[in-house]
């Protein structure tokens, strides 16, 4: 324990007698340790909120909508498309909609002349859509049986459109849709996955019949959550199901994959940089064994002297490899914590979240080391060789 | 001069040595016997190419002998390996050598505790004993001071002082007093004339026959032979 201590402090001694060099010895593992960790934090940081987000909203929404092959208008899906999306095992929650077109919406009836009148998407749905979503409303309610049964005018709409009309939370408020009064019952969140429902009306399957439809109310779209483990079976299963006997085509889409495609991190531009800093690292290493080597011819008297005072070869050669070590370890840490700042200061700049694989801290201290230590073995092995004979020049 | 074998701390029988092979062997050293014992103060003397640089090689554990044997308290070193001898060395020898040789980024006090590097001790320990070490050199007050803050003289007493500090054996001085000027020279020989005890023995190599002469015992080397070992006092 005792020789142990010895060899650290004699390294530390010699490594802060010689600062400059030991600098220098130190900015090779350390800006190659830096340009890693920075390389792989700023790529990670740039999709970081992104990759929050998919985590959040989850990979196991699965839409599927109806399109006409024959370039029909409408499309609609069959009466009991949701019994037939459950009969896949794997679906575990479904929530049918239909989009209806063309219809204005204005905060009021006399809005009609000042307002733009570009339609905005009114959404018959039922009471399962948020659910499905997985999305919370800002105020009030959702629709439900209620809605549906007895024919009142509710419509809830998206938090876009809310701010767009200036609709407060809990404010009772009607707003006019493609001419008919609709009391606005609730503010529906943002749907990251569908950024359209952010600026659309919903309402209840029965008012789309009632006042917009001349046919019978049919979905032409339906949301599936489905087991996160078999998304893209599921998708082609309910293609299957749904699909079977009707006039229109189905087509499936889960929604995550977009988003998840534009969360991955730049893996090209990833290996890139981290190859110039193992490029550093490399250099970095040849120059501590090009400044060891140096130091070792430098220092042959006092290696000579201490050979001639008792200290062993092997002690000569750990030595030299703990002065690596040492170089290696502060080296590796000092680059971690560049490579940190680098990441928080990059990433603080473009407005990025901050994220850092936990494992890159230990993995860059330990490239540091291996490198150091590599570097070190052949300077420690010449120093080991040295014959006292020699390098005292008797006589 | 006695020869009784327990007081004897080193022997040399029949040691040769040479460098370099066939032809071009060159024979540094040809059959020599030598005993150093307790409390001897000796002279190696000779001029250059005499043999007695690769004498001190011997004498300190840093050569191995081509052929003869080498005892050093009775213990045989001539066939150990480079750490066992590394070893016989570092308990049983003491160097100071013409140059000083001191780490030139260590003070006085770091210097002498170099010595007792990696031997197991207390930092503590290592420390106090090479205060005493420096102090019996007299450079107790300088022990903070770098060797390019000290002269010649005290630089080669520090030299000195982590030359005891092991307490070894035999003390090798090599050309001691080569680097300094008169005043110094005088006192490191009067402080190595003081060294040697019953157990131990203080040897100086060197070519200076006034410093040879100022030893107890002086041996005389020629064409790496001992052509005479007589008692001066």
């Amino acid at each position: 324990m005792n020789v142990f201590r010895d060899l650290v402090r004699v390294a530390m001694v010699g490594l802060l007698a010689r600062k400059v060099r030991t600098l220098l010895l130190l900015l090779g593992p350390m800006i190659g340790v830096a340009a890693i960790i920075a390389a792989v934090g700023l790529t990670d940081s740039a999709k970081g909120d992104l990759k929050a987000k998919v985590a959040e909203l989850g990979t196991n929404l699965v839409e599927a909508s109806a399109s006409s092959s024959f370039g029909g208008q409408n499309p609609t899906l069959p009466r009991d498309v949701v019994e037939r999306a459950m009969t896949v095992t794997s679906v575990r929650s479904v929530a049918p909609i239909v989009e209806l077109s063309n219809i204005i919406v204005t905060p009021y009836e006399e809005a009609r002349e000042k307002y733009e009148t570009v339609p905005i998407p009114v959404v018959g749905a039922d009471e399962n859509l948020p659910v499905v979503l997985e999305v919370p409303m800002v105020s009030g309610r959702w629709i439900n049986s209620f809605d549906e049964g007895s024919n009142a005018r509710s419509a809830v709409i998206g938090v876009g459109l809310a701010r767009e009309f200036g609709v407060l939370p809990e404010e009772l408020r009607t707003i006019d849709v493609g001419g008919f009064d609709y009391t606005v019952v609730g503010i529906l969140d943002s749907v990251l996955l569908e950024p359209g429902f952010d600026t659309a009306v919903f309402i209840s399957f029965a008012s789309a019949e009632n006042d917009f439809l001349d046919d019978d109310v049919l979905p032409n779209k339906i949301y599936a959550r489905v087991d996160p483990s078999r998304v893209d079976e599921t998708a082609d299963a309910l293609t299957t199901a749904i699909g079977l006997g009707g006039p229109d085509e189905v087509k499936t889409d889960v929604k995550s994959e977009a988003l998840e495609l534009a969360a991955q991190s730049d893996r090209q531009l990833q290996l890139i940089v981290v190859s110039m800093g193992l490029l550093a690292i490399i250099v970095g290493g040849l120059g501590i064994a090009n400044v060891m080597s140096i130091s070792v011819i430098q220092r042959s008297s006092e290696i000579g002297i201490r050979r001639a005072l008792g200290h062993t070869r092997k002690i000569i050669a750990v030595q030299f490899l703990l002065e690596a070590i040492v170089v290696g370890v502060i080296g590796g840490i000092c680059g971690v914590l560049l490579g940190m700042l680098a990441i928080f200061v990059g990433a603080s700049i473009a407005g990025w979240v901050f994220v850092m694989a936990p494992w890159l801290a230990p993995a860059g201290v330990v490239l540091a080391i291996t490198i150091s230590v590599m570097a070190g073995l052949y300077p420690a092995r010449r120093a080991a060789r040295l014959e006292p004979l020699e390098t005292l020049r008797l006589g | 001069m006695s020869d009784v074998m327990s007081d004897v701390l080193m022997r040399l029988e029949g040691v040769s040595r040479c460098y370099g092979s066939g032809e071009a062997t060159v024979w540094a050293l040809h059959d020599v016997t030598l005993s150093i014992h307790a409390g001897d103060f000796v002279s190696i003397v000779g001029p250059s190419g005499s043999g007695k640089s690769t004498m001190l090689g011997l004498l300190g554990c840093l050569d191995s002998p081509t052929s003869g044997s080498i005892t050093v308290g009775g213990v045989e070193v001539t066939g150990l390996a480079d750490a066992a001898r590394t070893h016989v060395r570092g308990q049983s020898i003491g160097f100071v050598f013409q140059q000083f040789h001191l780490i030139p980024h260590l003070d006085a006090l770091g210097n002498v505790e170099t010595a007792l590097l990696y031997r197991d001790l207390k930092p503590a320990e290592r420390r106090e004993r090479s205060m005493e070490s420096l102090e019996r050199v007299g450079l107790g007050h300088r022990f903070d001071h770098r060797p390019v803050q000290l002269s010649g003289g005290e630089q080669q007493r520090v030299a000195l002082a982590r030359a005891l500090v092991t307490q070894p054996k035999i003390l090798l001085a090599d050309e001691p007093t080569g680097a300094l000027d008169t005043r110094n020279a005088a006192n490191v020989m009067e402080i190595l004339a003081g060294l040697q005890s019953d157990e131990r023995a203080v040897v100086i190599v060197t070519h200076d026959t006034d410093i040879a002469n100022s030893a107890a015992r002086k041996v005389s080397m020629l064409d790496g032979r001992i052509v005479s070992d007589e008692v001066l006092r």
